[in-house]
């Protein structure tokens, strides 16, 4: 077993920060671009899988559309750089905010009518808007229609994009998990476990569910953003049902309502395909056998994901490996 | 003036007509009763009080407020709450937190307080948890803090159910059936409780239940409902007397 060593939180951020830079500027300079690209990934689809547990972990709905969020995000913040600001890197912090909340505000447009009757109605609207923004993307030509978006301003270097990637990380990280853990997030559990006595003891339904579609949907929109300052390109096919359906399954795989277990399962799904593509198997793709494959597995051996809902650390407590 | 005062109340689902043009008022401080056969339409008497149900005709003046139409958590919010006849706990959540949920509810709480983790929203936590620990206390359920609710024994499980809702500092608390699945005991020391409660937080109690004994030993008035109908209302001697409410029970002698 291993002994927590008790330090304040502004000493543990501050070793996190340090340590993060150093893995930053030695990732800089001995590994090759390939591993760069896969790292960043990894954080664009950890944001994602969060935004997406927050809504259906713990407010205990589903969302079948947060690749439309994550587009809306996406073309909002590349559109901002190039046609308003002077197209500079310097500016992608800015737009990406803006970008956050853009989608926000189109999160509370689906939740207008997704909360007025209790069940999956979300899910529902939500995969009506993703289809809608898809068509609308497909159709608007000064973003470039179904040939895509290009030459979108990127981070001249690695460690820059590294270190954006990993600020966003970290603050969608830590508010979600901060608001799960506060009087609000208490909120969403109750509703979760029993709606009618929630609802008994004075809790706004309504009102609950919309403010977490809300803040997933901003979340979402800042991955998006990052996503697509990342790549410098996108299209309307980077943002199909698909997409959807792999964030969903980062946040089931990891736990419904664990935070940590989104950020765990997002890593393990975006370093798997890449380690399944480089096995020597000639024509075959292995990947479409072994995916499916893990997927299986996990829902018979781990049905509650990786973590359940507890984090990282009351999972180790809980298994006794770890003393608090 | 009536705390309460429910006029021509009905609903009907489907071709049922569950309540059926019930009228009754309930003083302050009173613990009145609503009883009947199985079925008669005691527990949607309540779903309407608390707003789950939509009433088809009829009005429900709650404190000088026409309640009739309003959503189930304002309804709470201006002072009514109540448990269920099967009991809905937030079973995932510790015994004590089920409390909290519901003294949160009042409490004032910013975002920012817990995204820094102020001091404020330490010490609003800890208020919270010192709170319930006195109201579970009451109860006899402090033992039981860190429990999952789902993990307590029945009868301890109706009693949580009501800390819970008198959490929400309602000045109605409406029961339905809370003696149910309890043994002698536990229901001798329900009836004390709850004389105890309303005194303590000065309520307004309005109780459905199928133990004649709990009814008549508490109860300051009774209403009685028969297939969605008001057969009788009034101190519990007389209900025990009543011809109709003794059909309505045994059935009509047969001569
Ligand atoms: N949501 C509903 N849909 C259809 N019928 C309903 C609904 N709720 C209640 N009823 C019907 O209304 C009638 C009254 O039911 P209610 O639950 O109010 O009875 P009750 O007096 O509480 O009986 P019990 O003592 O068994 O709890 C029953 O016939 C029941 O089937
Ligand atoms: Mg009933």
């Amino acid at each position: 077993m291993i002994r927590m060593i008790q330090i304040s939180r502004w000493t543990q951020a501050l070793i996190f920060l340090i340590g993060f830079l150093i893995l930053g500027i030695a990732l800089h300079f001995f590994l090759n671009s390939y591993i760069h690209a896969i790292l960043i990934s990894f954080m664009i689809n950890a944001i994602m899988a969060l935004s997406l547990n927050f809504i259906t972990g713990l407010a205990d709905q589903f969302s079948l559309g947060h690749a439309g969020l994550m587009a809306v995000g996406a073309y909002t913040s590349a559109l901002l750089s190039k046609e308003l600001l002077s197209d500079h890197w310097f500016f992608i912090p800015l737009t990406v905010l803006a970008a956050g909340l853009v989608t926000s505000f189109v999160g509370y447009l689906v939740s207008l009518p997704s909360f007025k009757l209790k069940g999956d109605y979300l899910a529902i609207v939500t995969l009506g808007m993703a289809e809608i923004v898809r068509v609308l993307i497909l159709n608007w030509n000064s973003v470039g229609g179904p040939r895509g978006y290009n030459a979108i301003i990127k981070f001249p270097n690695f460690l820059l994009s590294y270190s954006f990637s990993v600020f966003v990380l970290v603050v969608t990280f830590v508010v979600l998990f901060r608001l799960k853990k506060s009087w609000y997030g208490r909120n969403l559990w109750a509703l979760n476990e029993d709606d009618i006595a929630a609802e008994v003891m004075g809790l706004d339904l309504v009102q609950s569910k919309r403010n977490a579609f809300i803040i997933s949907s901003f979340f979402a929109g800042i991955g998006g953003g990052v996503y697509a300052h990342h790549l410098g390109y996108i299209s309307p096919g980077s943002f199909s049902f698909l997409i959807s359906v792999q964030i969903l399954i980062m946040a089931v795989l990891g736990g419904l309502g664990s935070m940590s277990g989104s950020v765990i399962a997002a890593f393990i799904l975006t370093i798997l395909p890449e380690v399944l593509r480089s096995l020597p198997t000639g024509s075959v793709d292995v990947r479409m056998i072994v995916y499916p494959i893990i997927l299986i597995l996990m829902m018979i051996l781990r049905p509650q994901g990786l973590l359940g809902r507890m984090e990282l650390l009351e999972f180790l407590r809980s298994k006794n490996w770890i003393r608090s | 003036m009536n705390l309460i005062e429910v006029k021509n109340l009905s609903i009907q689902f489907g071709g049922l007509t569950a309540v059926d043009n019930v009228s009754f008022a309930i003083k302050p401080n009173e613990i009145f009763g609503l009883i009947g056969p199985n079925g008669a339409g005691k527990t949607t008497v309540f779903n309407m009080l608390s707003g789950f149900y939509q009433a088809d005709h009829g009005e429900i003046i709650f404190n000088g407020n026409t309640i009739t139409d309003l959503k189930p958590h304002t309804i709470n919010r201006l002072g009514i709450a109540r448990t269920f006849q099967n009991i809905r706990l937030f079973k995932g959540l510790s015994v004590v937190e089920n409390v909290i949920v519901a003294l949160q509810q009042r409490e004032k709480h910013t975002w920012l307080d817990s995204l820094l983790e102020t001091k404020k929203f330490y010490q609003t936590e800890k208020i919270l948890f010192e709170h319930s620990i006195a109201l579970l206390k009451i109860f006899e359920l402090d033992r039981y803090k860190n429990h999952l609710a789902n993990a307590l024994p029945y009868g301890a499980q109706r009693k949580l159910e009501i800390v819970r809702a008198l959490a929400t500092q309602p000045k109605l608390l409406m029961l339905d059936e809370p003696a149910a699945g309890m043994n002698h005991s536990e229901k001798a020391e329900l009836n004390d409780l709850v004389r105890f409660i309303k005194n303590k937080f000065q309520l307004t109690i309005l109780i459905i239940e199928h133990d004649m004994k709990v009814i008549m030993n508490i109860c300051d008035r009774i209403v009685v409902l028969h297939r969605g109908q008001k057969i009788a209302e009034g101190v519990p001697l007389d209900i025990k007397a009543s011809p109709p409410v003794i059909e309505a029970y045994l059935g009509k002698r047969i001569t």
